[in-house]
C-alpha cells in the first residue's frame, strides 16, 4: 500500500466555484433528475493512504443506502475490504450505514444543494517529538496546583 | 528491576544531585511498591550505585524520548464515579479505592520493550518509538483473553500499590482543576502502606469475598497459572502467538514492515489473523466489523461450531468483536463523547485502542470528562517469558492516568467480548442502546444478515444498473468547454 503523500490536493470544490454557480448547477441537475442526489466527494486534506478519486461530483440514486454507496466508492478505488475507509459527512461525522441517500441528503445537504462528504482512512500512531509532548502536556494536563513533578 | 523507582529518587536526593524540592527531579516512580525501607538501605552506599544510577538515568531518558514524559499526579474525583472496564467505582471510601486498585492493577499492561530477538527482515531489537499501536492492540486482546480464560472477578493477588494518584473532592463542572479542594486523603505516591494495614483492609477483604461469590478466584493457583500463560503469549519472541514478532509478521501481509506506524483498524485485522492462526486459543474467535457495521449473521457463522464440526466439544465459540471507527475529521466530534462513555460503561466492552494524535493509548474507562488509559510508551527491558517463573511485575501498571476527551484522536477501534450466544444477543441490544442518542450519526450499527447481502449485489433499485457512467455537464446545458473534473458521475 504505497502512501500517496505526494499527491497534490486540488482546491476544495467550494473554493473553486462561487455559491451562485454551485446553486445553479444543483438546480439544473435536480430538475432533470429529481430522484438523484448530488454529492461532492473529496479526499480529507490530510489523507495519506487512500488514493485520490478521479471525480468529485456524483449523482446518486436516492434509495441507495450508505453501505451500498460506500461499496461503490471503495470499488472505484479498488480498496481491500479490510482497508480502513470512512465517509465523513461535512467533515465531522459518520452517517449511519443503514440510512438511505435521501435521508442523509435531507438532513445534511449544504445551502448550495450539494451533499458534501470527505473520505479518510485512519491515522497511524507512533513516535512524535518528545519536547512537544512534554510542553503540550505541561500546558494542557496541569493537575491540581503543586503536584507537577518533572525529572 | 531496571526501571526508575522511588529508590532512585533517594539516590538523587541524597547523592549526586542537590535535592531542591519535591517539584524537581523526582524520577517517575514506576514500580512504586518498592518500599521506603528499601530505598533507605540503598542510599546508604553500595559500590555499584553509580552504575545503577547511570542505568536508571538512561532508562529515564529513554522514556522521556519516547513520550512517557512528564510525571504528574493523576487526580481522581472522589465525588463522581470512575468507570473501569464497565465497573463503576466511587472513590470516596478506602474500600472502593482498594477495589479500584485491584481492578486497575490486574489489567495486563504491555509496553515498548528493548533488547528482544531481532525482528525478521530488519535489524530492530526494540519497538520503542514505533510499536505503540501494536502494544495497545496487544493490551486489548489481553483484556479479551483475561475475560475469556479467567474467572469473572479474577484479581491479581500481587497487585502493586497505586502511585502518583490523588483523590480529591472536585466541584462538579468546575472550570479548572485548580479549584480542587484538597481534602486530607488516603493517597500518596508511596503506595499507602496505610491501605494495607488499616482495619479497613479487613473490611475490604470481606467485601472482596462477598463480591467474588463463587470462589476466591484471585487466590486460585489455577487462575494464577492461566494469568501467567496469557501474559506469556505476548512475550517478545518469535514463537509467542501474540508477541510483537508475530504481529509484525502478520502486518507484512498488509504492506507494513517492522518500524512502520500502525493504525487501529489495521491492528484489529492483524489481531484477527493472529487469533485465527494460534493454536493456543481454540474456543475463541475474533470478528472485525466492516465499514462501521457489525453483520450479525457473519458473527454467528464464525461462532457457530455445529456447521463445521459436529463433534466439537462446544457448539459455540466465544467472540471478540472489534469495530474500527473514525469519530471525526481532524479532531474528535464532540457529539460522540457521550456515546463513547456509554460504551465504556458496558460490561461487554473490553476497551478502546486509539490515542491522542500520533501517540497510541489503550482506553479502559473514564471519569467526568477524562478518559482513563494504559500507556504503552514506557520502554522496558525484555522479559524472557519462556522461564516458568518470569516476573509479572512489568506487565502490570500501578499508575492510572487520564486525559481529556477532546484530545482523543478520532481514529480508534472499539472492542467487545461475548462468551455465549446469549451473551452475543444481549451485547447487540446493550450496545445498540448505548449507541442510540439524539445524535443523528451513531458510531456504528448492528444489522441482521451477512455483509455480502448488503453490498452491490443486492442493489437493484433505480432504472440504471450498478455500473457507473459519466455524463458531461456540457451535455446537459449544451456547453462542452469544461474539463473532466466538472462532470457528474452517475451511479
Amino acid at each position: 500500500m504505497p502512501p500517496f503523500e505526494k499527491t497534490q490536493h486540488p482546491k476544495p470544490f467550494k473554493q473553486r466555484k462561487s455559491f451562485a454557480t454551485r446553486k445553479q448547477e444543483v438546480a439544473g441537475i435536480r430538475s432533470k433528475f429529481p430522484t438523484k442526489v448530488p454529492v461532492i466527494i473529496e479526499r480529507y486534506h490530510r489523507e495519506k493512504y487512500l488514493p485520490p478519486l478521479d471525480k468529485t461530483k456524483f449523482l446518486v440514486p436516492q434509495e441507495l443506502t450508505m453501505t451500498q454507496f460506500v461499496t461503490i466508492i471503495r470499488n472505484r478505488m479498488t480498496l481491500m475490504p479490510s482497508q480502513a475507509f470512512y465517509l465523513l459527512i461535512n467533515n465531522t461525522g459518520i452517517a449511519s450505514m443503514s440510512l438511505t441517500m435521501a435521508q442523509v441528503y435531507k438532513d445534511h445537504k449544504d445551502e448550495d444543494g450539494f451533499l458534501y462528504m470527505t473520505y479518510a482512512s485512519q491515522e497511524m500512531f507512533g513516535y512524535w517529538e518528545p519536547y512537544k509532548t512534554l510542553l503540550y502536556e505541561m500546558v494542557t494536563d496541569l493537575p491540581a496546583a503543586g503536584n507537577i513533578v518533572l525529572w | 528491576m531496571n526501571s526508575v523507582s522511588p529508590s532512585a529518587a533517594q539516590y538523587v536526593g541524597s547523592g549526586t544531585l542537590p535535592s531542591t524540592s519535591e517539584q524537581v527531579l523526582e524520577p517517575r516512580s514506576h514500580f512504586g511498591h518498592a518500599l521506603l525501607a528499601d530505598s533507605n538501605k540503598e542510599s546508604s552506599g553500595e559500590p555499584d550505585e553509580v552504575d545503577r544510577l547511570k542505568l536508571k538515568l538512561m532508562s529515564a531518558w529513554n522514556n522521556v524520548k519516547y513520550g512517557w514524559s512528564v510525571k504528574t499526579k493523576t487526580v481522581f474525583n472522589k465525588t463522581s464515579p470512575l468507570i473501569l472496564m464497565g465497573q463503576s467505582y466511587l472513590l470516596s471510601s478506602e474500600d472502593e479505592v482498594e477495589r479500584f486498585r485491584l481492578a486497575f492493577g490486574s489489567r495486563v499492561w504491555l509496553t515498548y520493550r528493548k533488547e528482544f530477538p531481532q525482528l525478521e527482515g530488519s535489524s530492530l531489537t526494540s519497538d520503542c518509538g514505533w510499536g505503540c499501536m501494536l502494544r495497545s492492540g496487544q493490551m486489548l486482546l489481553a483484556q479479551g483473553l483475561v475475560v475469556h480464560f479467567l474467572p469473572l472477578d479474577w484479581r491479581w493477588p500481587e497487585c502493586p500499590q497505586l502511585t502518583d494518584v490523588d483523590f480529591e473532592v472536585l466541584r462538579p463542572r468546575s472550570p479548572s482543576r485548580t479549584a480542587a479542594i484538597s481534602i486530607p486523603s488516603f493517597s500518596s505516591s508511596w503506595g499507602t502502606g496505610m491501605t494495607q494495614k488499616q482495619p479497613s483492609s479487613i473490611a475490604s477483604e470481606g467485601l472482596k469475598r462477598a463480591q467474588s461469590g463463587r470462589l476466591q478466584s484471585g487466590r486460585e493457583p489455577q487462575a494464577e497459572g492461566l494469568h501467567r500463560r496469557v501474559v506469556s503469549w505476548f512475550g517478545d519472541q518469535p514463537s509467542a502467538p501474540f508477541g510483537v514478532h508475530r504481529l509484525v509478521e502478520l502486518g507484512k501481509e498488509s504492506g507494513k514492515r517492522a518500524g512502520d506506524w500502525y493504525g487501529p483498524s489495521l491492528v484489529a485485522h492483524i489481531l484477527r489473523k493472529a487469533v485465527a492462526r494460534s493454536s493456543e486459543v481454540q474456543n475463541l474467535t475474533l470478528y472485525v466489523a466492516q465499514d462501521c457495521t457489525v453483520y450479525k449473521e457473519d458473527v454467528i457463522r464464525l461462532c457457530d461450531q455445529r456447521v463445521l464440526d459436529s463433534s466439537s466439544r462446544s457448539d459455540w465459540k466465544s467472540v471478540i468483536i472489534l469495530v474500527p471507527v473514525r469519530l471525526g475529521g481532524e479532531t474528535l466530534n464532540p457529539s460522540y463523547i457521550e456515546c463513547v462513555k456509554n460504551i465504556l460503561r458496558l460490561d461487554c466492552c473490553i476497551g478502546i485502542i486509539g490515542g491522542k494524535p500520533k501517540h497510541s493509548l489503550f482506553f479502559i474507562g473514564f471519569q467526568d470528562e477524562q478518559l482513563l488509559y494504559l500507556d504503552p510508551h514506557y520502554c522496558q527491558p525484555v522479559v524472557d517469558v519462556t522461564q516458568g517463573s518470569f516476573s509479572l511485575e512489568s506487565f502490570h501498571c500501578n499508575s492510572p492516568r487520564k486525559m481529556n476527551f477532546n484530545r482523543m484522536d478520532p481514529s480508534c477501534t472499539i472492542g467487545f467480548y461475548a462468551r455465549s450466544k446469549k451473551d452475543f444477543e444481549s451485547l447487540c441490544s446493550a450496545v445498540s442502546v448505548a449507541l442510540s442518542s439524539k445524535e443523528r450519526y451513531p458510531i456504528f450499527t448492528f444489522v441482521e444478515g451477512r455483509g455480502q447481502d448488503y453490498g452491490l449485489d443486492s442493489y437493484s433499485g433505480g432504472s440504471t444498473d450498478a455500473s457507473t457512467h459519466i455524463i458531461p455537464t456540457g451535455g446537459l446545458n449544451g456547453n462542452k468547454k469544461r474539463g473532466s473534473a466538472d462532470e457528474f458521475v452517475f451511479l
